[in-house]
C-alpha cells in the first residue's frame, strides 16, 4: 500500500544504509556509555550525588540508607 | 584553604518566579479562552481575537512564558547552589530578565494582530527571532560565567541538563527562524514544502524535548532530592539518562509526519528512535519515583511531594504515549485528532505545571524567609490541578479516538458514513468537558496567586542570601586513572562541546539526505508558483492561523482519499514557504479544496468566510467579516515576489514590475464571479486573494491529466 511514498526514498541512492548506521552509532555510543558509568567507583558516586546538600542538612541516618542502597 | 564569604543572588529567582506565575495565568487563561471558542463561536470577537490567532498566543504563552520562566526561576537559583557562587552578572541577570519579558509582551501584541511565520510553536516574527537569540546568549553567557567562576569543582547531573538545553535550544531556534525578511516585519521561510516541514518538526519535536524536558529534568533532579530531602535513587542512572536522552531525542521529530509526504527512510528513523526514547525517559522518571523509595509516608502530609510525586508521574505516562504514538499503526488514527492535545496536554499540565508548583511552593517560603502560608490551600489546588488534568485528558482521549473512527467509518454500500461537520458537531460536548477541565486546574492556579501573595507578604526577601564555601584550589595536574565522567565534570565548555556533538549527529544524519532531497524529490512539471493574489491570499490563510485547525496533507488511505482526493506528493509543496500541512483537524483537510467534487463557487467562499454557519450548518468556525471590509496591502506584492525568487521560486525577472496588473486581473475575474452570484463587493479586498488561494489549492496536479512525474 505505501509503495508511493517508498518511491520518493528509493530515488536517493544507499538510502537504505541510513537506519542500520544511525541505530550502529547509537548502539555503539550507548554500550560504551554504560561500560564507562559501570566503572565509576561507588564512593565518588554518592559524593555526587550530595552535591546538593550541605552535607549538615542530611541526617547521617540518610546517608547511611542512600550508601547501603548505592 | 580560606573559607570565602558570598551572596546568592535571590531578586532574580524572584522575579522569575513572579513572572512563572503571571504569564502561567495568562497562557492558561488565553487557553480556556481558546477552548470555550470551540463550543460557543461567537466568542471569536474580533479578528484580534479570532480562534486561529489566539491558539498561537496560548502555545506560546505556555511554552516559552509559563515554562520559559519557571526554567530560569528554577535555574537561577538551583545554578548558584550547586555552583556554589553568585551568579556571574547582576546585570546579565536584569538584562535577562526584562529582555525575556519584553519578548512575551512583543509576542502577546503580535500574534493577535496577525504578524506570524504560520509555524507551530515558531510562530513569532523574524525580529523577535533576533531579539530571542541576543538574549538567550546573555543567558547562557550568565550561566557559563557562573559555572566557570564556581566554588563546586563537580557539575551536578542537573547542570548537564542547563548546558543541553542551552545549547541545543540555540542550534534549535537558529535553524528553525532561517528565513528572509521581505519587510520590517515579516518574511519567508528559507525552507519549503518537504524541507519545511522536516526542519518544523526537528524543531517542534526538539522544542518540547529541550524546552519543556530537559531543563525540567534538571529542576527534578535538584528540587525533588532538595524536597525529600535525600539524594538521587541512582546518580548512574542518572548520568546514562542524560546521554541516552539527548542522543535518541534529537532524531524522533519525523513521528510528527507518518503517512505523509515525508521520505519512508526518514518516517522510519524517526519511528525506531521515539520507540527507543521509551527507555531513557523512563530511567528518568523511575530515578525520580525512587528518590521517594523510604518516604512515601511523607508524600501523604507533604503538599509539595504530592505535586512532584504527579509531575513526574505525568511525565511518565506522556514519554510512554509518545513512543506509542509514533507506531505507524496508532499514528494513522492518532494524527490530526484531539486525542494528541490530550497528549500534549498531560505533558504541559501535568509534567511542567506540577513540577513548577511544586518549585514555587518550595522555593517561595525559603527565599522570603518564612513558612508557606496555607498549606491546605495548596493541598486544594493539588487536587484542583489533579482533577483538572483527568477532566481535560480523558474528554479529549476520547474525542480523539472517536473523531478518527468517525472519519474511517464506511457504510455496507462503500461510502463516507459520515460528512465531516457531523464529526464536528460530535466533538461539541466533549470541548465544553475539556474546558470544564481547564476551568479547574486554572481556579487551582487562582488559589496559588492568594496563597503566595499571603506567603510573600508575611516574610521578607532575603535579597543576598549569605553562604560560604572554600575556593577551588587549581589542578595542575591530572590525577592517574581518574576517571572520564569525573574529567568532563569538571569542564563545562568540553560538556557542551559534547553535548553539541551528540545531539548534531542525529540532526545531520536526517537533514543532510531532505536537503539533497531538491534534486531527488519527484518534481511534477505541472506544479506552477503561486500567482501574485493567489500568494497574497495564501498570506492571508498563514496570518489567519487557518493551519491550526485545517491540515493540508491527505495521507494515503482510503478514507482519505475517498473524502479529499488524491493523497498528497512531495513534489506538491515546492513552492510552500511556510509549508501548510497542519497537525490538526477540528475542520477538514484543504489539500484539494480547489478541485473535484470539492471545489465550491466563489460566492459559496465568499458566504462560508462571512458567515460560516450559513453555509454549513453546526460550523464552528469563525467568521471573518473583516476580509470583506478590509483591502488587500498590494504595496508588498513586488518585495514578496522579489523575495520568493531569491528563494529558489522561478518568477521571471522583472516580473514583480507587472505582478500588480496580474493581480488585479485575476481579482477582477473573481468579482465578476461574484456579481453573477449575487454578491457586490470590490476587487481590491482582502476576500478575494484568499478566494483565489483556496480555488487554486490541489488543482497543479488533478486538473491536468498530462502531468508528467520526473522521479
Amino acid at each position: 500500500m505505501f509503495k508511493f511514498i517508498k518511491q520518493y526514498a528509493e530515488t536517493i541512492s544507499g538510502i537504505n544504509i541510513y537506519p542500520m548506521i544511525s541505530l550502529l552509532i547509537f548502539l555503539i555510543f550507548f554500550i560504551v556509555l554504560l561500560v564507562l558509568v559501570k566503572k565509576m567507583k561507588k564512593e565518588k558516586i554518592t559524593e555526587l550525588s550530595n552535591i546538593p546538600f550541605d552535607n549538615e542538612e542530611l541526617s547521617n541516618t540518610t546517608l547511611a540508607k542512600t550508601n547501603s542502597t548505592l | 584553604m580560606q573559607v570565602e564569604k558570598f551572596y546568592y543572588d535571590n531578586r532574580i529567582v524572584k522575579n522569575f518566579a513572579y513572572a512563572t506565575i503571571i504569564w502561567g495565568g495568562v497562557g492558561m487563561l488565553v487557553g480556556l479562552w481558546a477552548a470555550l471558542q470551540l463550543v460557543f463561536p461567537q466568542l471569536n470577537i474580533t479578528q484580534y481575537g479570532s480562534f486561529g490567532r489566539l491558539r498561537p498566543l496560548h502555545t506560546n504563552a505556555v511554552i516559552f512564558a509559563f515554562v520559559g520562566n519557571g526554567i530560569f526561576m528554577g535555574v537561577y537559583y538551583s545554578l548558584q547552589r550547586l555552583c556554589k557562587a553568585r551568579m556571574y552578572s547582576d546585570k546579565l541577570s536584569y538584562i535577562h530578565f526584562w529582555g525575556w519579558q519584553l519578548i512575551i509582551v512583543a509576542a502577546a501584541i503580535t500574534l493577535p494582530l496577525g504578524l506570524t511565520q504560520g509555524a507551530e510553536y515558531a510562530e513569532l516574527i523574524w525580529p523577535i527571532d533576533v531579539a530571542i537569540t541576543i538574549i538567550w546568549v546573555v543567558f547562557g553567557w550568565n550561566m557559563f560565567g557562573t559555572i566557570i567562576k564556581r566554588r563546586q569543582r563537580h557539575l551536578y547531573v542537573a547542570i548537564w541538563f542547563y548546558i543541553a538545553t542551552f545549547v541545543t535550544v540555540a542550534v534549535l531556534h537558529i535553524v528553525r527562524s532561517g528565513q528572509l525578511p521581505y519587510s520590517w516585519l515579516q518574511s519567508y521561510s528559507w525552507y519549503s514544502g518537504v524541507q519545511d516541514a522536516l526542519v518544523q518538526w526537528w524543531y517542534g519535536h526538539n522544542a518540547v524535548a529541550f524546552f519543556l524536558t530537559t531543563p525540567y529534568l534538571g529542576l527534578m533532579y535538584y528540587f525533588l532530592p532538595k524536597a525529600a530531602n535525600r539524594p538521587v535513587y541512582s546518580y548512574k542512572l542518572s548520568i546514562i539518562h542524560f546521554w541516552s536522552l539527548i542522543f535518541l531525542y534529537i532524531w524522533a521529530g519525523p513521528h510528527h509526519l507518518l503517512y505523509t509526504a515525508l521520505p519512508n527512510w526518514a518516517q522510519s528513523l524517526g519511528i525506531v528512535f521515539s520507540v527507543m526514547l521509551l527507555f531513557p525517559s523512563w530511567g528518568g522518571m523511575i530515578n525520580g519515583l525512587l528518590t521517594l523509595r523510604g518516604a512515601w509516608d511523607r508524600v501523604r502530609d507533604d503538599v509539595i511531594l504530592k505535586f512532584m510525586v504527579v509531575a513526574v508521574t505525568a511525565y511518565g505516562m506522556a514519554t510512554f504515549e509518545g513512543p506509542m504514538l509514533s507506531l505507524k499503526s496508532v499514528s494513522s488514527i492518532s494524527h490530526y485528532t484531539d486525542w494528541i492535545v490530550a497528549h500534549v496536554h498531560v505533558g504541559a499540565l501535568g509534567w511542567n505545571g506540577m513540577l513548577t508548583f511544586g518549585v514555587l511552593y518550595w522555593l517561595l517560603p525559603k527565599i522570603f524567609n518564612t513558612q508557606l502560608y496555607s498549606k491546605k490551600l495548596a493541598s486544594n489546588h493539588f487536587w484542583l490541578a489533579t482533577l483538572g488534568i483527568i477532566f481535560y485528558a480523558i474528554p479529549m482521549y476520547w474525542a480523539g479516538i472517536q473523531q478518527s473512527l468517525m472519519w474511517k467509518e464506511f457504510t455496507d454500500a462503500g461510502q463516507l458514513k459520515y460528512s465531516f461537520l457531523e464529526t464536528v458537531t460530535y466533538m461539541k460536548p466533549f470541548y465544553a468537558m475539556r474546558a470544564l477541565g481547564g476551568v479547574l486546574y486554572l481556579s487551582g492556579v487562582f488559589i496559588m496567586f492568594y496563597n503566595i501573595y499571603k506567603t510573600v507578604k508575611q516574610g521578607k526577601l532575603v535579597a543576598n542570601e549569605e553562604a560560604e564555601a572554600a575556593p577551588l584550589a587549581i589542578i595542575t595536574e591530572k590525577h592517574k586513572g581518574e576517571h572520564w565522567h569525573r574529567v568532563i565534570e569538571r569542564k563545562p565548555i568540553q560538556l557542551m562541546i559534547l553535548s553539541l556533538i551528540v545531539i548534531l549527529i542525529g540532526g545531520i544524519i536526517e537533514m543532510v539526505p531532505t536537503f539533497m532531497i531538491k534534486s531527488n524529490v519527484p518534481t511534477i512539471s505541472s506544479v506552477k508558483p503561486y500567482t501574485p493574489l493567489e500568494l497574497q491570499g495564501r498570506d492571508i490563510y498563514v496570518r489567519e492561523g487557518c493551519y491550526v485547525c485545517h491540515s493540508q496533507m491527505i495521507r494515503p488511505f482510503r478514507s482519505e482519499t475517498e473524502r479529499y482526493g488524491e493523497y498528497s506528493k512531495a513534489g506538491e509543496f515546492i513552492y510552500d514557504k511556510p509549508f501548510q500541512w497542519g497537525s490538526k483537524r477540528t475542520g477538514p483537510d484543504l489539500a484539494r479544496e480547489g478541485t473535484g467534487n470539492l471545489r465550491k463557487t466563489d460566492g459559496w467562499h465568499f458566504r462560508h468566510f462571512r458567515e460560516p454557519s450559513s453555509m454549513s450548518e453546526g460550523s464552528i468556525m469563525p467568521t471573518y467579516p473583516f476580509l470583506i471590509e478590509q483591502k488587500l496591502d498590494t504595496s508588498n506584492t513586488a518585495a514578496k515576489i522579489n523575495a520568493m525568487r531569491k528563494l529558489g521560486v522561478p518568477y521571471e525577472k522583472g516580473y514583480e514590475k507587472f505582478a500588480n496588473k496580474d493581480l488585479m486581473t485575476q481579482a477582477n475575474s473573481i468579482r465578476i464571479n461574484l456579481k453573477i452570484e449575487g454578491i457586490q463587493v470590490p476587487a481590491d479586498r482582502e476576500v478575494i486573494a484568499l478566494i483565489a488561494y483556496m480555488q487554486r489549492l490541489g488543482k497543479d496536479i488533478t486538473n491536468n491529466n498530462t502531468a508528467t512525474f520526473n522521479k
